[in-house]
């Protein structure tokens, strides 16, 4: 049986379905990415499966416990660690007075070795807190209990480059010794260095649950090249080049010194190509060494690129496409 | 069990001792004009030229005597008013405050019960209440006395002890306010346009003689004229402010253990 299993998850809010639908399964042990663009749900069906919000259909259940049942749900929330997106504590309160109270209701087994990871001004009030300060706070009363399962909502968020790195170890290291932890994110490149498994999320609905090689496998680089002169039509034209944009520009040269009349002479022509590419690196930079180029940029595909090509737009031309065969 | 009582309680408690100070100095203020007024002006005679609606609202029996002065001007001001605004609002922040600020979801993802957290958070609002009603009559008592008009130690020591329930009916209305209202400042300034509401509106049934329907209102079961000035305990005054307020936590805790919370 899974930590956290999810069957036919709906919230709807009137018309509009914030959650609608979704299944999933988060086995122990392992370290779960629940991807997706700001506003698909990925709070909702956390807060959801937590117990703050009452789904409207479908259900949940964490370390066994129904997500409605509120007796059950106590019981488990003792193994359970949450974080959530922008965790807030009450102003006036010190950081270590907060611990405090956490510790006596849930247990502090952890809180020692925590601090020396993550040192939040102990014995400031949290109003004094940076984002990044509230955000380690918040990491150590998740696992201050040495909890099963960890929930965290975005936890890299507010934290600078080289604590995110630290959270990052620290997350592979807690998968190591068995906690399984679940935890939201908008970025893929965020994503992509500790999770096993992700979930892809997109209003409200699943797109898909994977191994985070076979999406990596498949996200494919955003490429953007400036190349001197024509280039033929099908000079990238390739299963694995998608989106492909190929404009031919006239270029003033730079050294405008003849007359206005021979604009020609100074003029180079260039052609701009963007596509994104999921094909082997290799042979990118072969066909690409067969071009004179003048300026190239090759980056990770963007998240919502990501979902653009495998998972389609809502209405889906995947779908329309199929449709079109069949006739 | 009563983490969240005690690090609630703890954290009210400096509040409470400036709350105590405040009212301290509001009851010495009154206590120090006594003496004048007593010998130089006859305020009884000044009160019957007032309307009744202004004798009813402020409890007034006599202003002649330091129990009757203190009564309408302490009690009816400080603590029936005041007090009761004081509590109300903050019964209303108790969960309002806490959902409008982000903070409920930590809170709710301890090992407890919703109705555990609701219950405790209001349990703590006794520190400022109990505060309150212990340290300002020995001012009251001493700052009588060294004026040279000793108020009666049981009936002082009675209001303010009759003080705590209709307190406590206070708070339970500002609760139900904070778990309905998702905005903080909706449920606080709610709380307390409801309580002077049913403050005027107690005062307002019995001047127009339909008593009846004032008796929705706390302050109907509160009377520190009485207790003070002919020495009558409403006892059963303040079971039903117990009832009442038992009432409304209850309600409260079943409605917030049921509620989406945002």
């Amino acid at each position: 049986m899974g930590v956290l299993e999810v069957r036919d998850l709906s919230k709807h809010y009137g018309d509009v379905r914030a959650v609608d639908g979704i299944s999933f399964t988060v086995d122990a042990g392992e370290v779960f990415g629940f991807l997706g663009p700001n506003g698909a749900g990925k709070t909702t069906t956390i807060r959801t499966l937590l117990g703050f919000l009452r789904p409207t259909d479908g259900s949940g259940t964490v370390l066994g416990a129904d997500c409605t049942d509120e007796p059950a749900m106590i019981e488990a929330k003792r193994s359970i660690g949450y974080l959530p997106a922008n965790p807030a504590f009450e102003e006036s309160a010190t950081g270590r007075e907060i611990l405090d109270l956490h510790g006596s209701i849930k247990g502090e087994s952890r809180r020692a070795e925590l601090l020396e990871l993550f040192d939040p001004p102990l014995d400031r009030r949290v109003r004094e807190y940076s984002s990044g300060n509230k955000q380690k706070l918040g990491i150590i009363q998740a696992f201050m209990h040495d909890p099963e399962l960890v929930v965290m909502d975005e936890p890299t968020s507010g934290l600078d480059p080289l604590m995110q790195q630290r959270f990052n170890g620290f997350v592979r290291e807690e998968r190591d010794r068995g906690t399984t932890v679940f935890f939201s994110s908008h970025v893929l490149s965020e994503v992509r260095r500790v999770c096993d498994r992700v979930a892809i999320l997109r209003n409200g609905r699943l797109v898909t649950t994977e191994r985070i090689e076979s999406l990596l496998d498949r996200s494919g680089k955003y490429v953007h090249a400036r190349i001197r002169g024509q280039v033929g039509a099908d000079a990238f034209d390739d299963n694995v080049v998608h989106d492909l944009e190929q404009v031919v520009v006239d270029e003033e040269d730079g050294d405008d010194t003849g007359g206005g009349e021979g604009a020609g002479d100074d003029s180079v022509t260039v052609t701009e190509v963007r596509f994104t590419y999921t094909g082997d690196v290799n042979e990118l930079l072969a066909s690409l060494s067969s071009h004179q180029l003048l300026d190239l940029d090759v980056e990770e595909a963007p998240l919502e690129e990501v979902f653009m090509r495998f998972y389609g737009a809502e209405s889906g031309p995947v779908a329309e496409n199929g449709g079109g065969q069949d006739v | 069990m009563f983490e969240v009582a005690r690090y609630e309680a703890r954290r009210r408690l400096r509040g409470a001792v400036y709350l105590s100070i405040g009212l301290s100095l509001l009851a010495g203020m009154y206590i120090g004009t006594f003496p004048s007024i007593a010998t130089d002006v006859d305020l009884d005679e000044f009160i019957e030229q007032m309307p009744e609606i202004f004798t009813e609202l402020f409890n007034i029996a006599t202003m002649n005597t330091i129990e009757g002065f203190l009564a309408a001007e302490l009690y009816s001001i400080g603590w029936t008013l005041l007090l009761g605004l004081y509590v109300a609002y903050s019964a209303a922040s108790l969960i309002a405050e806490d959902i409008d600020r982000d903070r409920m979801d930590i809170l709710l993802s301890l090992p407890i019960s919703r109705a555990q957290l609701l219950g405790e958070k209001f349990l703590a609002l006794l520190v400022p209440i109990v505060v309150v009603n212990v340290f300002v009559p020995i001012v009251v008592y001493v700052g009588t006395a060294a004026v040279g008009y000793p108020i009666d130690p049981i009936n002082l020591a009675m209001v303010h002890a009759l003080s705590i329930p209709y307190l406590l009916a206070c708070a339970g209305i500002g609760l139900v306010l904070s778990v309905l209202v998702d905005r903080a400042t909706i449920a606080q300034r709610g709380s307390l346009v409801l309580l002077f509401g049913l403050f005027l509106f107690e005062s307002l049934t019995v001047v127009a003689g339909y008593d009846w329907l004032g008796s929705i209102a706390p302050m109907r079961y509160f009377n520190p004229t009485g207790v003070l000035v002919e020495s009558s305990y409403d006892l059963l005054g303040g079971a039903i402010l117990m009832v009442g307020t038992a009432v409304l936590v209850v309600g409260s805790a079943l409605y917030f253990r049921r509620r989406d919370v945002e």
